[in-house]
């Protein structure tokens, strides 16, 4: 066996499962783009070149499900992130249960999504819902608000319910990478006159950079891919105010049987993701 | 000599006691009950005892709205595993049809004795349009309205008979934290919409959803949410759970469900609730029919043993006990006689809707109607982002192009 077909043979079987459970449901998928293919009709699946690409362009559902995910993503992954950095940075300093507040800290992203979903609809339910029942004990509000029920509020609410979920992820990375930065280097800033906030600027932001950027990335896809919370909490409404793209496909693929359409979403769905993932796969390779 | 004879005995008798294992019969059924913890095994055992080389696979399928079975089931089609025998209901027909996916079963209907133990009402019903018959009756449901009668009463109102009853009762019930009528605006509300705006002027015919009464009739519909507030502010999200709920805990006056809640009813509010059919407008009324049926699938190679199970299902005292898990009503005569499963006045609603008792037409656009047009149209009516009139111009194309 010559140098250059052994590491072939040593990665034949990671490559053979990742062409099976990947490459194969993604060349699939790609596949019944090009295909009018409807699941009650399975003789008949005429092959439709980029009709359904075509069909897209001219849907507004695909240019509104399109807005709504860059929302989704913007103010989700952005919000996570504040609140997980802030919580990383104060879970760094030392106080009195910082171990069992940094186990409870994790909870939310323990939490299986659909139980996460069902318990925010119940907190925000019209009738019944503790955002509601305190805001009137406190005079906050003067009627009940129906949080998901109206556009305007439906998507800062399933919003918020992601962010609850998603902080963690950003408090348990970002306080790993704080912690792997070297004392010395606060030291030295301190010796040479360095407050709070140079410390932070000068030390701590660029020692988390490399972390901040990845879970970043990570985050993006996983939120933009992510459906299951909005499925639960409003299955994309009031109308069609909280259905982002992922949804989108699902419903069409799932509820409507129209797996030629949907299987178009998810291409352009994977298309627009891309560039977030080969930005990480680039910074993985370094 | 004698041990030998009996080691004969059993070697010959072998291949005999062979055959009878093998000749044992598995037939996989497909069910959905709205209650997860009901178990059709008590049922399955009595119809394995009487029919000893039959066994039943009982699967419990999830329901997801219907979307998740009726996928399920269309999966399961194309790759040539469906089960013998599923639950069904109407608005899977066509595309069951479609797919060639169901074996008739009109030889053993007509040779079934408990046959006439089911009323030809539902039979007709049951008969598909290319005039043959695929889907067997298990249970039934008959939407009808929930009333509040001791509001109705307090109010010196009489319980809704016609659209201007409910219209008028809508609007004088509705006050603080309180309203007139809990509409289902989520998922499954287009029973509401169909009994409030197909029975008052609408209809599916060609022209039917956009003619000057249709358009009336839903302008009316809309118009009890955006201009008289007679709905919850939460209408258009609100499923099954919060309609229902609205009603038990005191926040709507009326609402729109069948017998399968009617303990639920008389458990949160005794006596204080009761059931009409639903009102009655200008098209005659519309009672959404709500089907239960047993299919069996045209790739079960053992549709005998399926159908025995099935028919056992919807005879007599069986398809009493099967209702009992599903929660909704028997569709045989003699099972009818003592019903006792839920209080009495809540059958009489369910027996004097029947005569206008209408499904969705059976066509491949009722499952996108019902799934995903109607909720996301009518939330926006709701809301104010398209008028009432485009909601119904919306319909009318997806029906008719």
């Amino acid at each position: 066996m010559n140098r250059l077909s052994l590491p072939w043979l040593l990665l034949a079987p990671a490559l053979l499962a990742t062409a099976i459970l990947v490459l194969l449901p993604v060349g699939e998928t790609m596949w019944l783009s090009l295909h009018d293919v409807i699941l009650y009709r399975p003789r008949s699946r005429p092959f439709v070149g980029l009709a359904n690409y075509a069909w897209l362009l001219t849907d507004t559902d695909f240019w509104e499900s399109l807005g709504h995910s860059a929302v989704w993503v913007i103010a989700s992954v952005g919000l996570q992130f504040a609140l997980g950095f802030t919580a990383a940075l104060l879970l760094n300093r030392a106080f009195p249960w910082r171990g069992l507040a940094r186990g409870l800290v994790i909870i939310p992203w323990a939490l299986p999504s659909v139980i996460i979903g069902m318990m925010w609809s119940w907190m925000l339910d019209f009738n019944l819902g503790l955002f509601n029942a305190l805001g009137m004990r406190l005079g906050l509000l003067d009627a009940p608000i129906a949080w998901l029920a109206q556009p305007g509020t439906a998507m800062a609410a399933v919003i918020l319910a992601v962010v609850w979920q998603g902080f963690p992820f950003f408090a348990v990375t970002l306080l790993a990478g704080l912690q792997a930065i070297p004392k010395e280097q606060y030291e030295a800033a301190a010796i040479d006159g360095a407050g709070t906030v140079s410390s932070f600027r000068h030390v701590t932001l660029p020692g988390l950079a490399p972390v901040i950027a990845t879970a970043l990335l990570l985050r993006m896809i996983w939120v933009a891919n992510s459906l299951d919370l909005i499925l639960v909490m409003t299955g994309g409404g009031p109308g069609t105010a909280t259905q982002t793209l992922p949804l989108y496909a699902f419903l069409k693929a799932w509820s409507g049987a129209d797996f030629g359409h949907g299987s178009a979403l998810a291409v352009v769905l994977a298309l627009l993701l891309l560039g977030v993932v080969i930005t990480y796969a680039a910074r993985a390779e370094r | 000599m004698k041990r030998r004879h009996l080691l004969a005995t059993a070697l010959a008798a072998a291949p005999l006691a062979l055959a009878h294992a093998q000749k044992k019969t598995t037939i996989r059924w497909w069910y959905h009950f709205d209650d997860p913890q009901a178990t059709p095994q008590a049922l399955v055992t009595a119809f394995e005892a009487a029919n000893p080389d039959i066994t039943v696979q009982a699967e419990n399928i999830p329901w997801g709205g219907g979307a998740d079975y009726d996928n399920r089931l269309y999966a399961a089609i194309i790759a040539g595993n469906a089960p013998d025998t599923a639950m069904v209901k109407f608005n899977n027909q066509p595309r069951l049809i479609e797919m060639e996916a169901l074996a008739p079963i009109d030889n053993f209907v007509d040779s079934w004795a408990a046959r006439t133990d089911i009323s030809d009402d539902l039979w007709k019903l049951h008969r598909a349009p290319d005039g043959h018959r695929y889907y067997l009756p298990v249970q039934y449901v008959v939407l009808y309205l929930y009333c509040r009668q001791d509001w109705f009463a307090k109010a010196g109102l009489k319980l809704p008979v016609t659209m201007d009853d409910f219209t008028a009762a809508a609007v004088a019930l509705t006050g603080a934290d309180r309203w007139g009528f809990g509409l289902r605006g989520g998922a499954g509300g287009h029973d509401h919409w169909a009994s409030l705006v197909l029975g008052n002027g609408a209809t599916l015919t060609k022209g039917g959803l956009t003619s000057p009464a249709a358009l009336a009739a839903n302008r009316a519909f809309i118009g009890l949410f955006t201009d008289k507030k007679a709905y919850p502010p939460s209408a258009p999200n609100d499923g099954f759970v919060q309609t229902i709920n609205n009603m038990k805990a005191g926040r709507t006056a009326m609402t729109i469900h069948h017998i399968g809640s009617a303990n639920d009813m008389q458990a949160a509010l005794g006596d204080a609730i009761t059931a009409v059919p639903v009102p009655r407008g200008s098209t005659g009324g519309w009672a959404t029919f709500g089907d239960g049926s047993s299919a069996i699938l045209a790739q079960s190679k053992n549709r005998e043993a399926a159908w025995k199970w099935i028919s056992f299902l919807s005879t007599g005292a069986n398809n009493v006990a099967f209702n009992k898990l599903s929660g909704q009503v028997t569709v045989t005569t003699s099972g009818g006689r003592d019903w006792a499963m839920q209080p009495k006045r809540f059958l009489d609603a369910t027996t004097a809707s029947l005569p206008m008792a209408k499904i969705l037409p059976p066509s491949a656009q009722t499952a996108d109607f019902t799934r995903t047009v109607w909720p996301q149209t009518t939330q926006k009516a709701l809301l104010g982002q398209v008028t009432p009139d485009a909601m119904m111009a919306g319909f009318e194309k997806l029906y008719f192009g």
